[in-house]
């Protein structure tokens, strides 16, 4: 399967700085108990040459010590060492690398073999891609993806399209888990003390600690992990803690469930997992739950599909009608109908309020505005109007008593088991995290810790600041610390283990319906990473089992159920998940006992937490694309911010940029403010995941750490912060404009100064075009009557047309389904090896987005509706770009593709002045990187890296035409409809984009633009664009209808 | 207009009645020394090469910024998406239209017999052949692969590729590079009786030499006054319609544009107006110096300088015109909502302060030359030629920036900040202009003595006699 020619260059790679840093002397460094290491092993060869060279050799291979290194080394092949006939085989095989690398640690993989998907060419064929099924684990349940594989290169993650789960479709953190396998700044090796050491020293030194402590039941060992995904490393902890029962695991991520978790013990007594089913949900209410922007909120990828689907008014479905009440400003609380800003702190009164209000609980009084006393009734009335077929949704970082709220509304109108069942927890080992971290820092306190294992958590960057985990780790006798990076943790570990991307390795994981994926590897680790199966596997009776011999076991009483296990691994493996694996519904019996919430005055500051869009709780910090992508609906590029609304900035005297120190129970950090629309006043919203110290070159020292504030009390929010100005400001920059409109009445504004003047715009310049449900279903021909809406007469150029006799490609954007999270974003840097261009070019004006999501925000910016619109080139068929190039080196396709000859441009850029939509990006300086060996591996060999001084845009995905056309031809027929998916149209959790050939009168998405409410943006400009979009929507509630214009 | 000075005024000349171009006092000889020796002195003025210096470091600093452009790329600029076109294009249109004020003296007014020219147009044409030097860089320099330039020509290739002739860029090439030929040889034309003279009185071999070779054996026969008449007759028609074309098709460059702010059919009159506006300017600029450093003053006169100041309150006026047209269409004649909001945004938008800046430079106190002696003091003069051209350099950046920052899709918008690399690049254009001017005035007559001799009295009244035995002298 695997070709070793292929990995040649992975191998030099891996070799390269092994060698370079073996030949200085480090005895006395490596502790060795018994065995030799490969410097000794070189030391006692040195200088011997040619005959002299092989008898050391023999006579080395017989000692003791030789055997034990080899064991820790090669410890499949160790057996065979020892029988002195299979050992000229072993020689054989392992001699070249042996005597010609020096004896410096060239593993041997065992023979692992993996399937590939659907396509499985003979051999490799170069230029043709494989497809892997495997899965991103992910605290929130698994992405089940579909990895495209070139030359066994992985350079494209996609959600899988067959899992009966995910359905395709994917998201930002999914999608960049990429460029984070292919991060030049991974950590590479083995450390000791900050030495370059190896995997061999490190398991020696672990089994000979584990046999130590076998009669004490392992006392003193604790492993820190991040929450544990794997069901096979679950169950290898389970037969672990068998033998050391005095072994401690303590789970810890910083993002966490453990307000689910709580609420599930206390009504179920058990630990369960909600799982909504938007599908069947006519009325959905958010409580903070900010369920459609990311893969960080469990469920997302489903409940993006399932909330779109309802809104495509094909006829098929009742559209749904969405309510959120939300502490900050989420993509979800801006795709909703009706939205409530309300402080993190008054949400669990308003949850509580309305539970009473719906017979979930005692009543109980809301003290809040007119405005949200009016929203809460209206909302209850909804909602019991829709029994059974609407659904409460309680956020991830609302307390246990929102969540408990949530289920006695959804048990008292009848909801569970039609729009809510609630299942088994999706992780294996579900815990109360904080808790756990609690006691394990006043074990290190106590000096009862003497090996921490630290696996895949980075807790000194992410520990609440009040436990001083620095300090408490100190404590502990030796720590351990496996993670990609050598981060904040791995400089204050004596040990630090690479660890092995999840494309490098074999694990398993379930999606957060409980189907379980195997994740096979893509690609042999590229630095020789190890994972956590092995140092756990280490505590066991055979602590040789490899990941895939541990995953296999695990999974094989599951996969001989019916018929040949063999079978079955490989079908698993090649759809991509186990059938049947999903989870059943549990009996949710339980009855919610609401506590009271306190609701604290309303003038006291508040802080509220939440992961970064892209960084999540900043293990992505160094991927490039994540860090440069703006994050949406605030549009921040590489930094964060203290995020609140125009009003209280405006009552703290702030302006945007100027630093505050935010200080509560005795820690500050000093933070750039920043206005954000529709934020609740008097809060403040942190995110996680910057300010990292030692994230690697790209992440680090961007932002400021939240942590710094975080407490294990109040990790969610908390009531009470002090806010001093500093008087320093802080650049940090945010990708799109954002005005208030100051214009008088007599030039077009309002005069009011509280309203998006870009918002103002692009309503009045009819870019975005919305109505509600009540208007569409009078006029469906909204979107092309009233001024600025009007179609062109279709032949006014002074150009003759072109004609399209085959294909004409097109797109159609649903504005209705788009939620603006980003995936199509990151889906397209992937596909087309966009540039990262860094802060600084980034604040100049010079991202290289070839698609964005524009966000407009329209009314009142306290609270504000919000459109989003995905942009890219729109394809003209009258293209202004195209008239103007001296050199006509953007051209026009047979087929209506306006395409860049990238070789002929010689840079004027007066096609992007005279694009009207600035969809082209231009390398104004070399931003590709050509250097980073890594990152050529990644990079898509269909699409030319763009060199400085050409302008480049969205090509529809010109290489994914081209291989199906020329598929189609070889099979003599017509492209498929569907045939063809872009890149942005694969990441799409939502299928907000279609395209196809226009010119097919059956093709999806000519069906789209024949709908009425599809209109070309700034089309009254006689561009006629190929991309369309599909007019937005509002099935808005008539009692909460204010003053809506469309 | 009231003459209020007394009929006794030297520059009425008695027997023609005329009024003089040249103070009076001069004979063909005295202009031809006076000139000729700016040239042919073995003495360099010390100021001149202070000056010189000067304008060579300026030089080496626009070294310097190429350099780092070409190893860089246009990214050490300020510009941007949206606003991919910043200084580089602003200085292009600034340099072109400078340029134009010398054609315009030595082609139009010939052609309309304006005589009083004669003192300016040598300087003025070289003043143009720099000027499009320093504008002509910047179309090369702002690509992004300047090294590609080339491909903007129709020339046969083995790639079988041609330029598009739709995109204005192209006709700006043919264009300006027509303009730049075309300019070059009427100037070199001109020269040709003066370079005759110049190797005739030069003392040094040297200098003989030099200048018998660029003087293309001109002796003077009647022959060579005959073709040289026809010739320049000729050239003058020829550029005539350059004066009208070259900045037409350089506004094309945005009136063919999409752009609000660029689309404008107005765009080829008030750019060639801007350009003679700025023009002569700057023939001013040049002018006043030049007259006192050199003691010309009774050569290049106040009447030359009150001439300029009535051509620029003029062309200034049709200027203003455009400047209100373009707002009374955008905001009472044409209804569209994106010249309504682009010129909002140009008034009170975050750069509305440039547009304030160019109205009051180009519009506001240039007024001021309403007044004869204002017209008639060089000192003034020569600070409205400075406040005119900076006028003048903000109207291109308010069309060019301003316009590009907020276009169509308000999430598009954005801003522009040039960077040091730009104002470099501009001082050192700058710079480069007035060291070849510097090097114009001591190698080559800057007045031309043929043409001063014929505004002289002796001139013509004795054409009315004989042919003059003096000419070629």
């Amino acid at each position: 399967m695997r070709d070793k020619q292929h990995f040649s260059a992975i191998e030099d790679q891996r070799q390269g700085p092994q060698m370079s840093q073996n030949g200085k002397d480090k005895e006395g460094v490596v502790p060795v108990r018994k065995g030799l290491t490969l410097d000794e092993v070189r030391a006692r060869l040195n200088g011997k040459t040619g005959k002299k060279y092989w008898r050391s050799l023999e006579e080395l291979a017989d000692t003791p010590e030789f055997h034990e290194m080899l064991r820790s080394e090669f410890p499949q092949q160790s057996s065979e060492w020892i029988d002195s006939v299979s050992r000229r085989g072993f020689l054989k095989m392992a001699g070249a690398s042996l005597a010609l690398a020096g004896l410096a640690g060239c593993t041997k993989q065992p023979d692992e073999p993996i399937y590939p998907y659907i396509k499985a060419p003979e051999d490799l064929v170069l230029g043709k891609p494989m497809y892997f099924a495997t899965a991103c684990p992910f605290a929130s349940g698994a992405v089940p993806v579909l990895v495209k594989s070139d030359a066994f290169r992985p350079i494209k993650i996609d959600g899988n399209p067959e899992h009966p789960y995910i359905k395709g479709g994917s998201d930002p953190i999914t999608q960049a888990t990429l460029l984070d396998l292919y991060d030049p700044d991974r950590s590479q090796h083995v450390l000791y003390r900050g030495e370059t050491s190896h995997w061999g020293a490190f398991q020696a030194a672990w089994r000979a600690r584990l046999a130590d402590k076998k009669a004490s039941g392992g006392e003193g060992i604790y492993i820190l992990s991040s929450t544990i995904t794997s069901p096979t490393l679950a169950a290898q902890w389970k037969k672990a803690q068998v033998a050391f029962p005095n072994a401690k695991l303590v789970q810890y991520d910083p993002v966490n469930r453990d307000s689910a978790y709580a609420a599930s013990r206390a009504a179920f007594g058990d630990y369960a997992d909600a799982q909504y089913k938007l599908d069947a949900a006519d009325v959905v209410l958010s409580l903070d739950a900010d369920f459609l922007s990311s893969a960080i909120f469990p469920g997302f990828h489903k409940l993006a599909r399932d909330y779109a689907n309802k809104r495509r008014l094909d006829g098929t479905t009742e559209m749904n009608r969405l309510y959120v009440v939300e502490s900050w400003t989420t993509t979800t609380g801006l795709k909703a109908e009706h939205r409530l800003a309300l402080r993190a702190s008054d949400v669990p009164a308003f949850a509580a309020a309305l539970a009473g209000a719906l017979g979930g609980g005692a009543s109980a009084d809301f003290n809040g505005t007119d405005d949200a006393k009016k929203f809460l009734a209206a909302v209850a009335k909804d909602l019991k109007a829709n029994a059974g077929k609407c659904v409460v949704i309680p956020g991830e970082h609302q307390t246990p008593a929102v969540h408990l709220a949530a289920i006695a509304i959804n048990q008292a109108l009848g909801n569970v088991g039609k729009t809510v069942v609630y299942t088994e927890a999706v992780n294996p080992l579900p815990t109360i995290q904080t808790d756990d971290l609690k006691s394990l820092v006043a074990d290190l306190n106590a000096g009862k810790v003497d090996w921490l294992v630290v696996l895949n958590a980075n807790p000194v960057y992410t520990a609440p600041a009040d436990l001083k985990f620095e300090e408490a780790m100190g404590k502990a006798g030796t720590i351990v610390h496996l993670d990609s990076h050598v981060n904040e943790t791995a400089v204050l570990a004596h040990w630090h283990i690479n660890s092995a991307h999840y494309l490098e390795s074999w694990s398993d994981a379930r999606a957060y319906d409980g189907t379980v994926s195997i994740v096979q590897p893509l690609i042999e680790p590229l630095y020789g990473g190890h994972t956590a199966h092995e140092i756990i596997q280490a505590m066991l009776d055979n602590p040789d089992l490899s990941a895939y011999d541990a995953v296999r076991e695990n999974w094989r009483p599951a996969l001989s159920g019916k018929g040949d296990f063999e079978f079955n691994w490989r079908k698993a493996l090649h759809d991509g998940w186990i059938v049947g694996t999903a989870f059943q519904p549990k009996n949710a019996a339980g009855k919610a006992q609401i506590p009271a919430s306190a609701q604290p005055s309303s003038d006291a500051l508040e802080i509220v937490f939440r992961p970064d869009y892209h960084l999540y709780d900043g293990r992505y910090a160094n991927v490039g694309w994540l860090q440069e992508i703006p994050r949406p609906v605030t549009n921040i590029s590489w930094d964060n911010a203290a995020m609140m609304s125009y009003g209280t900035l405006g009552r703290l005297g702030l302006a945007e940029h100027d630093v505050v120190e935010i200080s509560a129970n005795g820690f500050k950090v000093k933070a750039p403010v920043f206005a954000v629309p529709g934020h609740p006043d008097n809060s403040i919203t942190l995110t996680l995941g910057q300010g990292r110290s030692r994230a690697g070159r790209v992440g680090s020292g961007f932002g400021f750490n939240a942590y710094e504030v975080r407490t294990s009390a109040a990790p969610l929010y908390l009531t009470g912060a002090e806010l001093r100005k500093t008087g320093d400001t802080y650049l940090f920059y945010v990708t799109k404009s954002h005005y208030t409109d100051h214009r008088a009445v007599f030039v077009g504004g309002d005069g009011s100064g509280t309203h998006s003047l870009e918002g103002n715009e692009a309503i009045d310049r009819a870019i975005v075009r919305y109505a509600t449900l009540e208007e569409f279903r009078k006029n469906p021909n909204f979107a092309h009557e009233g001024e600025g809406r009007e179609d062109p007469e279709p032949d006014e150029s002074l150009f003759p047309a072109y004609r399209y006799d085959k294909n004409a490609w097109g797109m159609s954007i649903d504005m209705n389904a788009c939620v603006g999270c980003n995936a199509c974003v990151v889906s397209c840097y992937a596909e087309n090896n966009n540039a990262v261009v860094g802060k600084h070019q980034v604040g100049v004006g010079r991202i290289m987005q070839w698609i964005r999501i524009d966000t407009y925000f329209e009314g009142d910016l306290a609270a504000p509706r919000a459109h989003f619109q995905p942009m890219l080139c729109q394809h003209c068929e009258n293209a202004p770009c195209e008239q103007v190039c001296p050199v006509g080196a953007t051209v026009h396709t047979p087929e209506g593709l306006n395409t860049m000859v990238y070789n002929r441009c010689v840079g004027t850029r007066y096609c992007s002045n005279n694009c009207p939509y600035k969809v082209r990006r231009f390398n104004f300086m070399l931003f590709s990187d050509y250097e980073t060996e890594s990152l050529k591996l990644m990079r898509n060999p269909n699409v030319t890296v763009r060199s400085r001084g050409v302008m480049e845009k969205c090509s529809y995905c010109l290489q994914r035409i081209n291989a199906a056309k020329i598929q189609a031809d070889k099979q003599n027929r017509e492209i498929r409809d569907g045939e063809i998916v872009t890149a942005c149209q694969q990441a799409c959790p939502t299928e907000a984009i279609v395209f196809g050939n226009i010119n097919d009168r059956n093709s999806k998405v000519r069906k789209l633009k024949e709908q009425l409410r599809t209109y070309g943006v700034l089309a009254d400009n006689n561009t006629r664009p190929r991309t369309t979009y599909v007019a937005e929507v509002l099935n808005i509630n008539p009692e909460l209808a204010d003053g809506l214009e469309a | 207009m009231a003459i209020k000075e007394p009929l006794n005024d030297p520059m009425l000349d008695p027997v023609t009645g005329e009024y003089r171009v040249i103070a009076p006092g001069h004979t063909f000889k005295s202009v031809t020394e006076k000139v000729s020796r700016i040239v042919l002195t073995s003495h360099t003025p010390v100021g001149w090469w202070g000056g010189l210096a000067i304008a060579g470091g300026g030089v080496l600093m626009l070294m310097v910024a190429l350099t780092w452009l070409f190893l860089k790329g246009v990214g050490i600029w300020g510009i941007t998406i949206p606003v991919a076109w910043g200084f580089a294009i602003v200085n292009f249109v600034w340099w072109i239209g400078i340029g134009h004020a010398g054609t315009l003296i030595s082609a139009i007014l010939l052609l309309f017999k304006q005589s009083w020219r004669n003192s300016i147009n040598r300087f003025a044409e070289a003043m143009t052949i720099f000027a499009v030097v320093c504008a002509g860089l910047f179309p090369l320099i702002h690509t992004g692969r300047p090294w590609l330039a080339y491909w903007l020509f129709p020339y046969p290739n083995t790639m079988n590729v041609w330029p598009q002739f739709r995109s204005p860029l192209l006709w700006d090439v043919f264009a300006v590079s027509t303009y730049a030929t075309i300019s070059v040889v009427f100037w070199y034309l001109g020269m040709v009786p003066d370079l005759g003279t110049l190797r005739d009185r030069a003392q040094s071999k040297f200098a003989q030499f030099f200048y018998g070779i660029i003087s293309l054996g001109w002796r003077g026969s009647v022959r060579h006054w005959t073709r040289y008449e026809t010739a320049s007759l000729l050239l003058a028609g020829l550029s005539t319609p350059l004066v009208l074309s070259v900045h037409s098709v350089i506004s094309f460059d945005f009136a063919v544009a999409l752009l609000p702010g660029w689309h404008t059919t107005i765009f080829p009159p008030y750019f060639v107006a801007g350009a003679v506006y700025s023009g002569f300017a700057m023939v001013i600029t040049l002018a006043i110096p030049i007259r006192k450093f050199y003691h010309l003053e009774d050569l290049i006169t106040i009447r030359h300088i009150d001439n300029m100041g009535k051509v620029m309150l003029v062309t200034g006026g049709i200027v203003a015109y455009g400047y209100w047209m373009e707002v009374f269409m955008a905001y009472w004649y044409s209804a569209s909502r994106w010249e309504y909001f682009m010129m909002w945004n140009r008034m009170f938008g975050p750069m509305g302060w440039s547009y304030w800046v160019l109205i009051t430079c180009n519009i506001a106190l240039p007024q001021l030359m309403w007044a004869r002696k204002f017209r008639r003091n060089p000192t003034l003069m020569f600070i409205m030629s400075f406040i005119v051209n900076t006028g003048m350099w903000f109207e291109r950046f308010v069309i060019v920036v301003t316009s590009l920052t907020r276009d169509y899709l308000p999430s598009s918008w954005g801003t522009y900040k040039a960077t040091r690399w730009d104002y470099m690049t501009f001082a050192g254009t700058l710079a480069l202009f007035t060291f070849l001017f510097f090097l114009f005035i001591r190698f080559l007559p800057m007045i031309p003595m043929s043409e001063l001799r014929i505004l002289l009295p002796q001139a013509k009244i004795k054409a009315k006699q004989e042919p003059l035995p003096e000419a070629g002298d």
